[in-house]
């Protein structure tokens, strides 16, 4: 189980993260919900390690994660807002880079975890070709796949659906499904209320580096007037 | 007139300095490229102390001029008990100069490269160097390929400053020949035209490299 406790964190005089605490269980999807500038993306960073916290805790499995690039890297995977893929390289090339230079297989044994992990997100036949080539739905599946490659615990998106159309975003909401399916800890940081619809989550508000309410997204489309923020933001911005 | 017995007689000086001239320019390019590369890293990187030492190197060598860099090599190195033969120290010399400039075209593509690159290769894991190595290197020098290209086909004219200090590239030769046969306007036809098909091959080359990189990632 991942913990997170009154993580803190400042940027000059402004409070980014204001004593944030929640838990994700394996196979659960935590969705940080709430407008730009909130402080989502930077909670997603400090897990992945892109920032530092300046206070609170965060444990997996009772043990502080670890923040070393070395130890991290198979704890946490990130699929950012942008992709991020790297453009001079293939698709297949993207998954087993890390495989190679920081897991240290072999060639071979790259190529076959890359191509099966490329043969179930439906890019078998894309390996050879440059990122440029892919549709941002292909590239979205790559840059899931690159972050599973690795076999992270935890999986953070953010805001996989900021750039997609609704039929995309019903093909990420599934991607997202599937890996809790497998067990894998999800957090979404997003500003999309159509993605609660599709995911069974639990939903964490947040307003100026806080949660301000938080609800099983069950229960909230089951008594929407019960989670009055959550309410007005979805009905904000729907 | 172009008196062309003169190339019937004196091709051996021509391709003689044609190819030392060629020589310089390979291991010019050589110290200039890999220094560049390195002092541009260094450049785009968090050390502080290095980025200013980088700074230093790069306003010393681009603020003076390739001549006096090529004579203090050969006439005040000694002084200070560095002794190396004439064409090493001019070649040297135009390599450092080269190297500050190459510096500063591949800062200019790292910079280029969005942070999001690098903190993609953060998240999976890999090292500042391998970072550096396989994402940032790459990309930067693709981006800044025709402007390195431009600093190689400098280079090459460049080398002729070599002449200077007695070293027998093409236009030493070229000098040579006009002194012994007083007829400057085919001497200077014929180096105009061998440094014109040196410049002329290479920029070929480089474009058929460029070509096929951008056609690389297109395909």
């Amino acid at each position: 189980m991942l913990v997170i406790k009154n993580v803190t964190k400042t940027f000059g005089n402004k409070t980014i993260l204001n004593h944030v605490s929640f838990d994700v269980q394996p196979g659960e999807i935590a969705v940080l919900l709430g407008s730009s500038g909130v402080g989502k993306s930077t909670l997603l960073r400090i897990l992945n390690n892109l920032e530092t916290k300046d206070a609170g805790e965060i444990l997996l499995d009772g043990q502080p994660l670890q923040t070393t690039a070395n130890a991290q890297q198979h704890t946490v995977g990130m699929v950012f807002q942008q992709f991020n893929l790297f453009e001079h390289l293939t698709v297949e090339q993207n998954i087993t880079l890390a495989l190679e230079k920081v897991d240290k297989k072999t060639a071979q044994e790259a190529h076959t975890i890359a191509l099966q992990l490329l043969t179930h997100y439906g890019l078998a036949d894309k390996a050879n070709q440059p990122v440029t080539r892919l549709s941002g739905g292909q590239k979205q599946r790559l840059a899931i796949a690159r972050a599973l490659a690795l076999k992270p615990k935890i999986i953070c998106f953010d805001e996989p659906t900021s750039a997609l159309d609704p039929l995309l975003t019903t093909h990420v909401a599934n991607s997202i499904k599937e890996l809790a399916e497998q067990k894998f800890m999800v957090i979404v940081a997003t500003h999309d209320t159509t993605l609660l619809e599709k995911l069974p989550c639990t939903i964490y508000l947040m307003s100026n580096g806080s949660i301000i309410e938080s609800a099983p997204s069950q229960d909230f489309f089951a008594h929407k007037n019960k989670f009055i923020r959550i309410n007005n933001f979805v009905a904000g911005n729907s | 007139m172009i008196d062309t017995s003169i190339i019937v007689t004196y091709w051996p000086n021509f391709l003689h300095g044609a190819l030392v001239t060629l020589e310089i320019a390979f291991i010019g390019t050589l110290i200039g490229i890999s220094l560049g590369t390195l002092l541009g890293v260094f450049q785009s990187g968090q050390n502080k102390f290095l980025r200013s030492l980088v700074a230093l190197y790069v306003t010393i060598l681009r603020g003076t001029p390739m001549l006096i860099q090529i004579t203090f090599a050969v006439f005040v190195l000694p002084q200070l008990g560095i002794t190396l033969p004439e064409f090493w120290a001019a070649t040297i010399a135009i390599g450092l100069n080269s190297s500050a400039y190459v510096s500063q075209i591949i800062r200019s593509g790292i910079s280029s490269i969005s942070k999001g690159q690098i903190e993609a290769g953060k998240v999976l894991g890999l090292t500042h160097v391998q970072i550096i190595r396989f994402i940032i290197l790459p990309q930067a020098i693709k981006a800044v390929f025709p402007a390195l290209g431009s600093e190689l086909i400098t280079l090459v004219k460049d080398s002729s400053l070599a002449s200077i200090v007695g070293v027998m590239e093409l236009s030493k030769e070229a000098w040579y020949v006009r002194s012994r046969t007083f007829d400057a306007l085919t001497v200077y036809c014929i180096i105009a035209v061998i440094y014109l098909l040196i410049t002329g091959t290479i920029s070929f080359i480089l474009h058929r490299i460029e070509k096929r990189m951008n056609c690389n990632a297109s395909h």
